[in-house]
């Protein structure tokens, strides 16, 4: 310090005399054309700032370094100011800078609105303008400035000042419908088409476009341009300050001289979106989005192994059946059932794809397997899993045709049966979130809806292709096993795969509403399979017709009964507890995992639902084994159950933060602020196990990661 | 049909992979630019070289102590506390004066220092660039425009000190401040959310 004191006495004159004129090299005052006011009629003032020679102030994007003028308005009561409207301004050069300004002097036009009555004879306008007052040096400067307009009639105005008012309304740029422009991105910038009206004689050649806001355009290159077709094209070298292509192009083309784009015009306002932008922009960041070709590509494969998903498996060995029953049939038959199959597959996704987007729409929180959300649902398909069951089983014939969609379904003849096999084999697929599921549909939700419809049907046929191609090939049918005895051992065999399916959505139901809820299940399982009997002991083939008559209507009442009881077991939903939270692991609480998180603490969220089967498996081999618990413990790990068994918006939100719809997610927080780690969806304990190796252990790290914010 | 099935586990490997390179975080991430390396001799007479740094954080902050924007920063405490405190934690904080001899910044090195001491500037030392050429090669265009390089000598962030342009002091209240944000992130090994954006300030006074 005491080295410094005599050179600061020698600074000192100069730092006091910059600070004494508030606005040093400049001046500003308020100037209108307006002779007076009248109530409720707009009107026009200009701030005007008059600069030295050689220094000058700066636009609304004051290109590479500068601040744009800004005006802090003190009006009387119930007066509105609009934003200041823009001359366009020079390019200012100090290379290897270029800014955009004013020099000399500007008028800033700001629009003015006074209120509907006034008492008043006079009003005074005020307001303080700041601005950036620069040469070689930059000194900022403040204004207070003010104007006195008569209200009424009267009052009178200086030639000068509405031609002033004049010269800058000319200066603004002009938004004309006769001039067309579209823009695209181009090697290292954008090209920008500018077509004028026909019979335009300028030329847009060393014209300039400024854009409105700070990194969009490299200040200070040139800008190319040259004649194409009926117009003009325009290169603007993208900013190196841009993080991805602008989405629009806004800003002001100004003419070279003699070119005017209307009598007295040099500037047209453009705001031209950037064709193609918008999809470059979703495929850069990293993080959200995944290019749209690669989201097809993985609904598209999620389709097919949708197929070899243990809770499709049913149907598929139905619609095996369904093939080997039709060996005998004409090829175009077999084709025809395979297209119609595969139209039953789309459709369903179509209309849940309508589903989805709906709910989406309405605000709904809902996800992929929301329908087994639904407790009715749940019971419903397992009912109707459990009757096909006892029908492949041989308890009763569709000998007469049990009007049900899946009365059909092991019947290769009705062309009615091939589509709703593939609308089954959609519904029982919805839990089975396929690994490339998840992402194909968080980009599904995420994008436009006829995107997000393409993605569906992209899934879809991924999962009918298998099917329609056997139909297409029927070589591959020749591989198959001849007809004979076999088939009625298979079908009765493919009767087991039912069951099992049947009671796994009974577990799940018992998740939704608890033991009592089961019981009433498994009632209403007695009811149909009563109803299956009453069917079968008097088929066509051995009864008389008062008998059948009789056994259907008990059969018919027994399946009442069986919806009654479902109903009594929905009803028990209420009465459930949840169960996410057990042993080591806490219910999913955003809040706490936010928290440990912040506090460095590794975390481990699984986001699971019972109704998911490749969760449950996940469970069972990879997260409750003993060396995965044991390495939990060991790295001091905070673990959290998100079950979203039933619908849950905190938990529907979560996942989406990560772009999910759907269970399973794994999300491992490593701690001492690492990024979170997504886990595939099926685990294996050393999967679980390495990425636990990632985890430091619960002693603070010291060095870098220490760094606070 | 078992033609299919035969196939299917091919099918499945196919799938796995993909899924695989689908889900690698790092997808789309851009490269990161290299630092240019330089010499510079600081106010105390140090020359510095910043490829010997390699293996630390620094942080690089073009300075012109008579720039407005420069003057809030400072007036306001706020660049100092910064290098004090990344100083503290062991990240190298460097100050470049690219201004030109006879232009406004430039200074001998012991007017240099003298201000600095004034400001009570915490960071690891002045650098004097009269020649602008260090400047030139980062493309440093305003003062203050700062540059944070990760160990590996890349540079991670380049831009404006915050989101507020303006040479009020009254705008550092609430500013966003970029160069925490990115030090904060890059050291705890996450991408930095704004890697570039366009630095504010008056231009740097380099020589023609």
């Amino acid at each position: 310090m005491h080295r410094a004191l005599p050179l600061l006495l020698l600074l000192a004159p100069a730092l006091v005399a910059a600070q004494d004129d508030p606005s040093p090299h400049s001046d500003a005052d308020l100037v209108s054309d307006a002779p007076a006011v009248r109530p409720g009629e707009a009107f026009e003032v200009a701030l005007r700032l008059t600069m030295d020679p050689g220094w000058h102030s700066y636009w609304q994007n004051p290109g590479d370094s500068g601040l744009p003028t800004r005006i802090d308005w003190a009006l009387p009561p119930g007066f509105e100011a609009g934003p200041i409207q823009w001359p366009y301004p020079e390019r200012i050069e100090v290379l290897p800078f270029v800014s955009y300004g004013y020099s000399d002097e500007v008028l800033l036009p700001v629009r003015i609105t006074p209120p509907a009555s006034l008492d008043a004879p006079e009003v005074t306008l005020a307001g303080t303008a700041s601005w950036l007052i620069c040469e070689d040096v930059c000194l900022p400067a403040e204004g207070d400035v003010a104007l006195t307009l008569p209200v009424g009639d009267g009052g009178a105005v200086a030639p000068e000042e509405t031609a002033a008012m004049a010269a800058a309304r000319d200066r603004l740029p002009l938004a004309s419908a006769a001039w067309t422009a579209r823009a695209e991105p181009a090697d290292g910038g954008y090209a920008l088409h500018v077509t004028p009206p026909a019979g335009w004689s300028g030329s847009l050649e060393d014209a300039y476009f400024f854009a409105e806001t700070e990194a969009v355009v490299q200040h200070a290159a040139p800008q190319p341009t040259k004649r194409q077709d009926e117009g003009f094209l325009i290169f603007l070298p993208a900013s190196e300050y841009a993080t991805g292509p602008a989405e629009r192009l806004t800003g002001v083309l100004v003419a070279p001289e003699g070119s005017d784009i209307a009598a007295g015009r040099r500037a047209l306002a453009l705001d031209v979106p950037v064709v193609g932008a918008e999809t470059a922009a979703a495929a850069a960041p990293s993080r959200a989005g995944i290019g749209l070709g690669l989201t097809l590509l993985l609904a598209f494969l999620g389709g097919l192994l949708l197929n070899l998903m243990p809770c499709v498996f049913p149907v598929l060995s139905i619609k095996i059946l369904g093939f080997a029953q039709g060996r005998s049939d004409e090829p175009a038959t077999i084709r025809r059932h395979g297209l119609v199959f595969g139209l039953g597959v789309l459709a369903s996704f179509a209309v849940l794809a309508g589903l989805l987007l709906g709910f989406r729409a309405a605000g709904e929180e809902i996800g992929w397997g929301f329908q087994l959300q639904n407790p009715w649902i749940v019971a419903g398909l397992a009912l109707l899993l459990f009757g096909i069951g006892l029908n492949l089983a041989g308890v009763f014939e569709f000998g007469l045709r049990l009007a049900s969609a899946g009365g059909r379904l092991d019947r290769g003849d009705g062309l009615g049966g091939a589509f709703f096999s593939g609308v089954l084999a959609t519904v029982v697929a919805t839990p089975c979130v396929a690994p490339f599921m998840g992402a194909a549909l968080g980009a599904a939700l995420t994008q436009p809806a006829p995107l997000a419809v393409l993605v569906f049907l992209t899934l879809g046929l991924g999962m009918a292709l298998p099917y329609v191609l056997l139909s297409l090939f029927p070589g591959w049918l020749q591989r198959l096993p001849r007809p004979g005895p076999w088939m009625e051992t298979l079908k009765q065999v493919l009767a087991f795969p039912m069951f099992l399916t049947a009671v796994w959505l009974v577990w799940v139901f018992g998740q939704q509403t608890g033991l009592n809820g089961v019981a009433l299940l498994l009632v209403a399982f007695t009811a149909v399979a009563l109803a299956a009997w009453l069917v079968g002991r008097w088929d066509a083939h051995g009864s008389t017709r008062r008998q059948r008559v009789v056994s259907r209507t008990a059969a018919a009442l027994a399946l009442a009964g069986a919806m009654l009881a479902v109903g009594a077991g929905v009803g028990q939903q209420a009465a459930a507890a949840p169960t996410a939270g057990s042993g080591d692991w806490a219910p999913f609480d955003p809040a706490a995992v936010e928290r440990l998180v912040a506090d460095g603490r590794p975390v481990f969220v699984d986001f699971t639902a019972a109704w998911c089967l490749s969760c449950q498996a996940n469970k069972a081999v990879a997260l409750s084994t003993d060396a995965v618990d044991a390495a939990f413990e060991r790295k001091g790990v905070a673990r959290f159950r998100a079950d979203w068994t039933n619908r849950d918006p905190v938990i529907t939100a979560a996942l989406e933060r990560f772009g999910r719809s759907g269970v399973p997610l794994y999300v491992l927080y490593p701690g001492g602020g690492g990024a979170p780690r997504i886990l595939p969806e099926i685990l294996t304990p050393g999967l679980v196990l390495d990425a636990l190796d990632t985890v430091d252990g619960p002693v603070a790290v010291e060095g870098a990661d220490a760094l606070p914010s | 049909m078992r033609a299919f099935f035969r196939l299917a586990p091919l099918g499945l490997v196919a799938a796995a992979a993909l899924l695989v390179a689908g889900a690698l975080p790092d997808f789309g991430a851009h490269s990161l630019d290299p630092a240019p390396d330089f010499t510079l001799t600081d106010t105390d007479g140090t020359a510095h070289t910043l490829s010997d740094y390699e293996g630390e954080w620094v942080v690089l902050e073009w300075l012109n102590f008579d720039c407005p924007f420069v003057r809030k920063h400072y007036n306001g405490g706020n660049m100092q506390n910064l290098q004090a405190h990344y100083t503290d934690l062991g990240v190298k904080w460097f100050s470049i004066v690219s201004s030109a001899p006879g232009e406004q910044g430039h200074f001998p090195p012991d007017v240099m220092n003298a201000r600095n001491e004034e400001h009570g500037g915490a960071q690891t030392a002045i650098l004097m660039d009269p020649a602008g050429d260090v400047g030139r090669a980062y493309g440093a265009r305003t003062t203050p425009h700062m540059f944070v390089i990760n160990p590996q000598g890349e540079i991670v962030y380049n831009g404006a000190i915050d989101d507020r342009p303006s040479a009020d002091l009254a705008t550092l209240d609430g500013a966003t401040n970029y160069v925490v944000r990115a030090l904060t992130e890059a050291t705890g090994g996450d991408e930095v959310t704004t890697p570039r954006t366009q630095p504010y300030g008056c231009s740097v006074k380099y020589g023609t």
